[in-house]
């Protein structure tokens, strides 16, 4: 039997009802049938009798258990007393508490979010319910798209119903309502790309065990992988002070740090900071060019070197370097460091340099938050449009090649 | 008729094999077409192309006039699909079950709700509404995945291998809704390896085996085609020598290929003839004297048919 390539088709006659609509209007209206149906249908599911609201109830219980046992722990902590005056005080146990209930839920998201998302295409092939669907018009990305945003509404329930709570905050002072909102932002964008990231998982393998198993050992790598290659990276670069000679040169790419999201929220907690604290220190430990550092893109030697002016230095982390390379002066005894201010000055021609939105000593605001907020939400798109191409059973991209199970069987 | 079904050359590759070699069928309006072959013949792989869940690797296959390669979403609005093994939805109710493919399909609300419960009759699920889908027996949940494939009211029904693991009741229950969709004007297209259904159920047929279509056409004009010949049974009251001497005596006529003794008492007879012939044999025979207790036909006529075509010392056919 020869085989009969596949020839054009002669264009079939539209009919009546799909004449006179813009195609991409039919297209957007089908797009957004597609995601109402997705979404309801998996909504009556996830919502259905008390469970999703009991789980709700228990989760705002133990989130105020913790921001009580956290406020008795500062709250001891200031008693005892270290010349921190009252007002201080009460700031310091506000920011400490609202660091706290961060932190928690930015860990909560972070699991939460893939792990909700992580069965719902793997479920529908587990329960052959998956072709079903793919015969009805819904497009793939409608699809992904509505199985994204069902999940991702109970996350952000859970987010929503703890505001209030974080807002107790504000009865000891200490955080800004500005501070909370930039807090909560990355929270919402963070579950929106991890959930993504959980879809993904499940759109590319057949077992939810194995999808959720790629979920947290991605979860992990973007939490602790990610801190640990900065730590390293740092340490590295910055051992032989910054001259270059060991195995890594120069500071760690930034986007190691863009895609942490408890980073992020550390440099929201950083600007809740009036002096640099400990959220500004450990953040300025990890991505060197911003707080106290003076850092100015430079191609050559001979080219006007970044230099520490300011005095008082060493109080705080402060790096100066060119090309990116750091030089971290926090372990450097004073006279070290002046030694450095003299031999960078000299080679300057006594000239420094810093740049505007670097405040030296001080606390820059919303230098790394809103840059790992815009790549959770470009990795978000980019996942869900990689998940549509794997739900579609005529797709073009396959992982690997040969013969599938759905289509052996004949 | 109008072919509103049509293939042509369609064929399905996988890295070593070809699960569908070529395949043409032409289905006309209103037919209840039977693909019948037996396990891994590319049944279920046609039907799925047809349903645009697999890219044919060549050949071209339209429903309603839509390439299924062109315009899948057109042709998808034409069809409704039942796979054979399917799945549903936990923590679903029998209605929102429907409810969610109606929407699947852009139905208007209103819309919705009629065709809802004018299905849940049609399929006799009406009292059911409100069931949870996980509870409902096998053949209840069959007969909702065949709603569910009917929300859109489309033209052709593609349902591959509907019977298969229900109960007798339930095939009788299903086969019953296959003709009452029939009536309804709509093209059905079916799977199977159980015969006897499709024998009393389908307009057409085709009998594919190892990719390729063997046969196609109405019950009878196949039969007619492809008559390699029939089985006898006959019964005689006779034993030992006798019965020997019987079969003796049947196996000497000229249309008879072979007399064979089966364990049971009666004589099988490959028989060449039609059925004049049968008729001449039966009056010859109880003109000899030989007391004839039944004289038939064995088998049914298109399971029969099936064996012979579908036999494994066939020649294979190249693809394979």
């Amino acid at each position: 039997m020869t085989d009969v390539p596949i020839t054009p088709d002669p264009e079939p006659v539209v009919p009546a009802a799909r004449r006179g609509r813009g195609p991409r209007l039919t297209a957007f209206r089908h797009l957004r049938q597609g995601i109402a149906a997705i979404g309801v249908k998996e909504l009556r599911g996830r919502m259905r009798g008390r469970r999703a609201f009991v789980i709700l109830t228990i989760y705002l219980v133990l989130l105020g258990g913790f921001a009580w046992m956290v406020e008795l722990i500062m709250e001891r902590a200031y008693s005892s007393g270290f010349g921190v005056s009252g007002g201080t005080a009460s700031a310091s146990i506000g920011q400490g508490i609202f660091a706290a209930l961060l932190m928690l839920e930015t860990l909560q998201v972070a699991f939460l979010a893939p792990a909700s998302t992580a069965g719902s295409v793997s479920q529908e092939r587990e329960k052959q319910t998956l072709e079903l669907l793919v015969v009805t018009p819904i497009s793939s990305l409608a699809m992904v798209i509505g199985k994204l945003f069902s999940a991702l509404i109970y996350v952000w329930l859970l987010i929503a119903a703890s505001i209030p709570l974080t807002a107790i905050v504000f009865v000891y002072g200490g955080v800004a309502p500005d501070d909370v909102v930039r807090g909560y932002i990355v929270l919402i964008v963070t579950a929106l790309g991890f959930g993504a990231m959980g879809l993904l998982a499940s759109s590319l393998v057949k077992r939810t065990q194995a999808a959720i198993a790629m979920s947290v050992f991605s979860v992990l790598f973007l939490s602790i992988g990610t801190l640990f290659l900065l730590v390293f990276w740092q340490a590295m670069g910055s051992s032989d002070n910054g001259r270059g000679v060991g195995p890594i040169k120069g500071s760690p790419p930034q986007v190691l740090a863009y895609l942490n999201p408890f980073i992020a929220q550390v440099d929201v907690l950083c600007g809740t900071e009036s002096s640099f604290g400990i959220w500004c220190s450990l953040e300025s430990g990890l991505i060197p060019n911003r707080n106290g550092v003076i850092f100015q893109p430079g191609s050559g030697s001979d080219q006007a070197v970044p230099l520490p002016a300011p005095a008082g230095i060493g109080t705080g982390g402060f790096v100066a370097g060119d090309n990116g390379t750091t030089i971290d002066t926090t372990a450097m005894s004073p006279d070290d460091i002046q030694v450095l201010q003299r031999k960078l000055a000299i080679a300057n021609g006594g000239q420094f340099a810093v740049p505007a939105d670097v405040v030296p000593f001080g606390v820059t605001r919303d230098a790394l938050w809103p840059k790992s907020v815009v790549t959770w939400f470009v990795l978000a798109v980019l996942f869900l449009v990689v998940s549509a191409q794997f739900v579609s059973p005529t797709r073009r991209w396959r992982l690997r090649r040969g013969p599938r199970a759905e289509g052996n069987e004949a | 008729m109008s072919a509103i079904v049509q293939t042509q050359g369609l064929v399905k590759r996988y890295d070593r094999t070809v699960a569908v070699a070529g395949i043409d069928l032409s289905i006309g309006e209103g037919e209840i077409f039977g693909l019948v072959g037996p396990n891994g013949a590319g049944k279920t792989t046609t039907l799925r192309m047809l349903a645009t869940l697999l890219r044919p690797s060549a050949g071209r296959a339209e429903i309603a006039g839509w390439s299924v390669t062109r315009n899948p979403d057109e042709a998808r609005r034409v069809l409704g699909f039942m796979p054979d093994a399917f799945g549903v939805y936990d923590d679903m109710k029998v209605w929102e079950y429907l409810d969610f493919f109606a929407r699947c399909y852009g139905l208007p609300p209103a819309t919705r709700r009629r065709m809802i419960g004018d299905l849940l009759e049609l399929v006799d699920l009406g009292d059911r509404r409100d069931a949870y889908v996980q509870t409902l027996s096998r053949g209840m949940q069959q007969r909702l995945c065949l709603a569910h494939a009917l929300v859109h009211d489309p033209a052709v029904l593609l349902l591959d291998e509907p019977a298969s693991g229900l109960d007798p009741r339930a095939r009788v229950e299903l086969r019953e809704l296959l003709r009452e969709l029939r009536s309804m004007g709509k093209t059905i297209v079916i799977s199977s390896h159980i015969l006897p259904e499709l024998e009393e159920l389908c307009t057409s047929v085709a009998i594919v085996d190892r990719g390729q279509v063997l046969a196609q056409g109405r019950v009878a004009d196949i039969e007619k085609r492809l008559r390699f010949g029939a089985v006898l049974r006959v019964r005689v009251l006779l034993e030992d020598d006798a019965l020997e001497a019987s079969r003796g005596w049947f196996a000497a006529d000229q249309d008879v290929a072979g007399a064979v003794i089966m364990p049971d008492g009666t004589i099988e007879l490959g028989f060449r003839g039609d059925d004049a012939a049968s008729a001449r044999l039966l009056a010859a025979s109880v003109a000899a004297g030989l007391p004839i207790v039944s004289f038939a036909r064995a088998a049914s006529d298109l399971e029969e048919l099936f064996l012979q075509v579908t036999s494994p010392d066939r020649e294979p056919s190249e693809a394979a």
